[in-house]
């Protein structure tokens, strides 16, 4: 892979999954400037990583594994290195909700609840919790995890026991 | 509310919506780190392994401006071996660093390699470390005595003071690193277990 095509790949992901990314650093760290270190840091892993993916997993399925691989490892404070960073990004990471269907609560709070609820979580379990939400499937969840599909369905019953006991209030019947 | 809706309510957050990125300010500083990244790894291999080397010529030098018997020369083998080691577990271990695409699973099973090779090798520093240059500076300090203890008292002095500060430097070396290993190492290990019992189905 060239120079030039791991750009394009890097700017392209940029684009299209850096919601993905915004969670996953939201789900795992709450202060701004742990969210700010966290995220600078998916990028530099998935920067790197990009000569080494070959387009076996989906771009997603790598992403996601890229940015838990990352969040596994960081521990707060541990990457202070402001002195020398350019800005490069604007970060206001709390979520913009667009208005829809869901009543009793405005959404913009379940969601914060939600993100409240998920770092309370074992990481392995937040992780899955986050994918769950955004929709992915058993076998995807299981690729990213490393882990099989019926464990998945195993575990996805308890976190979300695990997740209802913690938005009692704002759930009823999870 | 059930889950269902509450999925919509999470899909439905926009979550990059305020967060602006300058792309080409962010690519020059992703490969700044990069770059900062491998300088960092290659100067604390050079400076482990460098001091070690380091040690060599300056140990000839001072062992011929002093005028020091062959016993002198003996912590050569012990530097180089030293040396050898490190670069030698340096390759090894650097085969065995998670790759970016791992599952999570992966990750945390090479980072519990890892995180084990470290303890197993911090608790063995004596051995590896401590003990050849102990040895060797050990036979010179007992050869030197031996051959001036015709100069009387005074030569044990010094040579019971020598061994006394390299063994309070050698314990002050060994306490430190398993200090790390009990403050940092282990509860590093405890978590990345935990972790993956909580992926290991057979635990449940």
């Amino acid at each position: 892979m060239t120079a030039q095509e791991q750009e394009t790949l890097f700017r392209r992901w940029l684009n299209e999954h850096l919601g993905l990314m915004l969670k996953v650093v939201r789900g795992c760290a709450m202060a701004p400037q742990d969210q700010d270190d966290l995220l600078q840091d998916i990028l530099l892993q998935i920067w790197s990583s990009i000569p080494s993916f070959r387009g076996e997993a989906k771009e997603t399925t790598w992403i996601y594994r890229v940015a838990f691989n990352t969040a596994l490892a960081w521990r707060r404070g541990e990457q202070r290195r402001r002195k020398r960073h350019e800005t490069f990004l604007k970060l206001d990471t709390s979520p913009q909700v667009q208005p829809s269907h869901v009543d009793s609560l405005p959404e913009q709070e379940i969601v914060e609840q939600l993100y409240t609820a998920i770092r309370q979580l074992p990481k392995a379990d937040a992780s899955l919790a986050l994918m769950h939400l955004d929709g992915l499937s058993y076998q995807e969840m299981a690729e990213v995890l490393g882990i099989s599909e019926n464990y998945i369905g195993v575990k996805l019953n308890r976190i979300r026991k695990q997740l209802a006991d913690q938005l009692k209030g704002v759930t009823d019947e999870l | 509310m059930n889950f269902e809706a509450l999925q919509k309510a999470w899909q439905s957050q926009d979550a990059g919506a305020k967060v602006t990125i300058d792309a080409d300010v962010l690519l020059k500083e992703v490969r700044r780190k990069q770059r900062q990244f491998r300088a960092t790894i290659f100067w604390r291999d050079v400076r482990e392994v460098g001091v070690a080397l380091l040690s060599v010529p300056l140990w000839i030098y001072l062992g011929r401006e002093m005028h020091r018997h062959w016993t002198w020369y003996l912590a050569i083998p012990a530097f180089l071996w030293i040396a050898g080691f490190m670069l030698a577990d340096r390759i090894r271990q650097q085969r065995r660093q998670p790759k970016p695409g791992d599952t999570l699973r992966e990750c945390i099973e090479s980072s519990l390699t890892q995180v084990n090779h470290q303890i197993w090798l911090l608790k063995n520093v004596f051995w590896w470390y401590l003990l050849p240059i102990a040895a060797a500076l050990g036979i010179s300090i007992c050869y030197s005595t031996w051959h001036a203890r015709h100069s009387g008292f005074p030569v044990i002095i010094v040579a019971v003071i020598s061994a006394l500060v390299v063994a309070l430097v050698y314990c002050g070396v060994y306490w430190l690193n398993q200090f790390a290993v009990r403050k940092y190492l282990e509860p590093r290990r405890q978590k990345l277990k935990t972790l993956l019992s909580g992926l290991n189905e057979n635990s449940h």
